[in-house]
């Protein structure tokens, strides 16, 4: 049965050969775009290393978030070369990958850029503030890792797309499907990235894996 | 008569002998481009390069495109003849400086950009730039939070050619998109002016009375657009600008712009010209040719610590 197919194929190529035709697909939105950008696709650059580079990199790099944040606390430096990782030149400050473990101990879900904040060492406070969006703040996923640099982007606005590019990964992929309601007192583990926050500032988190449960 | 007139000729070419063997004895001299300095954001990377460069025992030469990139391909030029060690450079443009630049190199004259980057790596020795759309994300946030996650607003864009222009606008919409109850009547360009700013401003709200913020994309657009504001009796709309500068923060503290996004100019300038006397005295590049320098959201939280584009503690 399957000959049939090439055959069929074949029969109707050598026609449009013959007759001198030409199907041109229709570009979507995206192709367009792409074509225009010079054959630029952030969204798709991500896709193709979210698994295999992305993920297996923030496994193996990120600490247990409680050492991390005491690290970056007492010695930003040596946190960052354990956990973190920054631009060699400019001033972007460290950004860590982590593991957090925790109990959900307020849920703001009404704005669009939502977060929880998560107690991680069972005292009762919030340690993290962890951003469930679907707006997210920031590019903490693309500033952790030590294989893409700005350098090799043609520019700023495409290091942009680039970074904001793994924000929508992870709201398509993690983010839209978590429940919104009632996660106060729920457990969550997590697995992702953080800048080095201001002084008096809680840390926020961008997660690349997400589990709320129980 | 005769001999006069020879001597005259004589004494001629002896000074353009003299000139045109100035390069070798001008062994210290960096050149400063930017645009105008009727923008302070911009006065203040000349004088932090400048201030830099005589610390460091430079002789310098202050000049200004004022976004003309015929003007600025002349600047190079003189540069050039004039024998610079290196080129201190805000860029007429990402695309039409990458010629400029490069004519510089070919000349055997480094250049050090600053604030504005090129499309192109390998031309310049450093590029130290704002990270645009960071900062373009903290101005958003700010706005959004402002305005309460909903409402009318209006964007203002700075000049066209300018890369900066697009990556603010872009980190602007990338987080003022997230939120449907936000709504863009009116984005226009003013062309960084603050008198544009004004006229725009003036005319956007005739046809639009019913907004409640404006976002701009630098400091002396958020001045005039406020100028205008203020003009119609609209104390009530929200603006935000970008720069950090010491009109914007005298504004902020007597209740006026809400915010601004402080990039570091003075620092900026001063680490580029640190980068050509390395170079000029080791060889030595920076580690990276790109380097981008975070912003800091100004409002009327901090300031009081804001002074000529730099955040004192």
């Amino acid at each position: 049965m399957p000959n049939f197919k090439v055959a069929a194929a074949f029969a109707v190529a050598g026609v449009m050969a013959l007759s001198g035709c030409k199907i041109i697909k229709t570009p979507t939105a995206e192709e367009a775009a792409e074509a225009a950008s010079g054959g630029f696709n952030p969204n798709r650059m991500v896709a193709e290393i979210w698994d295999t580079k992305v993920l297996s990199y923030l496994d193996r790099k990120a600490g247990p978030f409680t050492e991390v944040a005491a690290l970056a606390g007492s010695d930003p430096q040596a946190a960052g070369a354990k956990y973190g990782h920054k631009e060699k030149q400019g001033s972007a400050p460290w950004t860590f990958a982590a593991r957090l473990s925790g109990t959900i101990v307020k849920a703001e879900t009404k704005s669009r850029s939502a977060y929880v904040e998560v107690d991680a060492d069972s005292d009762g406070k919030a340690d993290a503030r962890v951003q469930i969006g679907p707006a997210i703040r920031g590019t903490a996923i693309r500033d952790t890792l030590d294989f893409v640099n700005f350098n090799e982007f043609k520019n700023q606005i495409e290091w942009a797309q680039f970074g904001k590019a793994f924000n929508t990964h992870v709201n398509g992929l993690v983010l839209e499907k978590l429940p919104r309601d009632g996660l106060v007192g729920k457990k969550l583990d997590a697995v992702g990235a953080y800048p080095l926050p201001a002084k008096g500032q809680l840390p926020l988190f961008v997660p690349a894996r997400l589990t709320v449960g129980g | 008569m005769k001999l006069t007139r020879r001597m005259t000729i004589a004494a001629f070419a002896a000074v353009l002998a003299a000139s045109s063997a100035i390069p070798a004895y001008a062994a210290d001299l960096i050149t400063i481009i930017t645009p105008s300095h009727d923008n302070p954001f911009f006065k203040a990377e000349a004088v932090g390069a400048e201030a830099k460069a005589k610390e460091l025992g430079y002789e310098t030469l202050v000049l200004v495109h004022d976004d003309d990139a015929n003007k600025q391909s002349q600047l190079i030029d003189t540069a050039i003849g004039r024998g610079a060690k290196a080129i201190i450079l805000d860029n007429a443009g990402s695309e039409a400086s990458i010629a400029a630049v490069q004519k510089a190199k070919d000349a055997g004259v480094p250049s050090f950009l600053i604030d504005r980057e090129i499309n192109a790596t390998g031309v310049a020795v450093s590029q130290i730039v704002s990270n645009n759309y960071q900062g373009a994300q903290l101005g958003a946030e700010e706005f959004v939070k402002l305005m309460g996650e909903s409402g009318n607003y209006v964007e203002l864009l700075g000049r066209e050619a300018d890369l900066n222009a697009g990556i603010r606008s872009k980190g602007y919409h990338d987080v003022i998109d997230e939120y449907p109850e936000m709504k863009m009547v009116a984005q226009q360009s003013a062309n960084w002016s603050q008198t544009e700013g004004y006229s725009k401003m003036e005319t956007i709200l005739q046809a639009n009375p019913d907004i409640k913020g404006v976002i701009s994309g630098n400091d002396t657009m958020a001045m005039g657009a406020i100028a205008a504001l203020h003009a119609a009796g609209r104390k009530d709309v929200i603006v935000v600008g970008f720069d950090g500068s010491n009109d914007v923060r005298d504004s902020i503290k007597s209740g006026g712009i809400k915010a601004t996004v402080l990039q570091p100019a003075y620092a900026q300038a001063q680490m580029a010209v640190q980068q050509a006397h390395e170079y000029i005295t080791t060889g030595k590049t920076p580690a990276e040719e790109k380097q981008l320098m975070d912003c800091v959201l100004i409002n009327s939280e901090n300031a009081g610590q804001l002074e000529t584009f730099a955040l004192t503690d």
